[in-house]
């Protein structure tokens, strides 16, 4: 079982790896990000089975397999302390790039990353962030690939042992992302029919979509939060 | 559409609808409306589960769904069905924290009993 979900997270990896250049760490959690249309949390089974094999000692905080591919991205820190190309334009944490040929070490050389999670409003629509990962948004007019934006509709913000409920809005709490791709979703066929009256329209229909990655989640700090004692 | 893009569009069909032109045009032309249909029911369906799971989550610390989403609307909380949802399902420590404010806000539910679990009736003493 773990083979398979390996070479699955490996198949997925190498699709990304010729488009974005990006390390295949963030593709492996990166299929949770998801264009509009599919449930955002549809993970193959096989890839959170994985996962939730190298969690060993990890807390309750994130026990599901979506949230627990974070942390065991966290877990499995420890020696990487190499960056050969740091990207100019990536996020501030550093972010080891290694080649492609370690596939299967690059699942244990995460940096740390922090466990927070925040929900924000893009486009008129909800999604829940990790730093690190990417999602599909409508698009954003105006924005160029590598441009770094700030998102501010932030309505919750969670850590390991404090939440912090925004009522609407966490105040001057700020969600920095970097777009990655400005692209159109896969086609769908718009095919209206009428019976017996002769009508039928076949439109093909692609909505464009901005891929952004999320890069850090700041400014939560002074608003009231709501701690646990667990 | 021509005989092969209809023939693609048909596969996995059942008996003759993925293999004969007459048959097939017929099927996937059903099941183009069927996907223009349910492209609008699947929002519905979807906001249903939603609801469903909420509803369970909250249940299980003495708050009804109703309840609750008007505690929630009373403190201005505008996290949607969706989010709340996913919160429920793999973040309970945070959505325990809305469920305590929305019982706060919204005291209709004091009297609730929590359900029994059933591990902790025991049938053989």
């Amino acid at each position: 079982m773990a083979s398979s979900a390996t070479f699955s997270t490996l198949v997925l990896s190498s699709s990304f790896a010729t488009q974005c250049n990006v390390s295949n760490r963030h593709h492996q959690s990166c299929f949770l990000s998801s264009p509009p249309k599919i449930p955002i949390f549809s993970i193959p089974k096989p890839v959170s089975l994985k996962l939730t094999s190298l969690l060993s000692k990890t807390p309750t905080f994130f026990t599901i397999p979506k949230s627990s591919e974070s942390d065991a991205a966290v877990v499995d820190v420890e020696p990487d302390n190499v960056e050969p190309e740091p990207e100019p334009e990536a996020a501030p944490e550093p972010e080891p790039e290694p080649e492609p040929a370690s596939v299967v070490e690059a699942s244990k050389e995460e940096p740390k990353r922090e466990e927070i999670f925040a929900v924000v409003m893009i486009g008129g629509r909800q999604y829940i962030v990790f730093p690190g990962r990417y999602l599909y948004t409508q698009r954003l007019k105006g924005a160029n690939v590598n441009d770094k934006i700030v998102l501010n509709k932030v309505l919750l913000v969670g850590t390991k042992t404090t939440t912090y409920i925004g009522k609407p809005v966490v105040t001057n709490a700020a969600v920095h992302a970097v777009v990655e791709e400005q692209g159109l979703n896969p086609k769908v066929v718009v095919f209206k029919y009428k019976k017996k009256k002769n009508y039928r329209r076949n439109i093909g229909h692609r909505q464009p979509n901005t891929r952004i990655r999320i890069t850090g989640i700041t400014g939560y700090q002074d608003y009231p939060a709501v701690t646990l004692e667990s | 559409m021509n005989k092969k893009e209809i023939l693609k569009l048909a596969k996995g069909f059942r008996g003759r609808a993925k293999n004969c032109i007459r048959i097939a045009r017929e099927r996937v032309e059903k099941a183009l409306q069927y996907s223009y249909r349910d492209r609008r029911n699947k929002k519905r369906d979807m906001r249903s589960l939603w609801i469903q799971s909420i509803n369970a989550g909250t249940r299980q610390h003495g708050v009804n769904y109703g309840n609750f989403m008007h505690g929630l609307m009373k403190e201005n909380i505008q996290l949607n069905r969706k989010v709340l949802s996913e919160i429920s399902m793999h973040e309970p420590y945070s959505f325990r924290a809305l469920v305590d404010i929305s019982r706060n806000a919204f005291p209709g539910n004091k009297n609730v009993v929590l359900p029994t679990r059933k591990a902790d009736v025991s049938i053989n003493v």
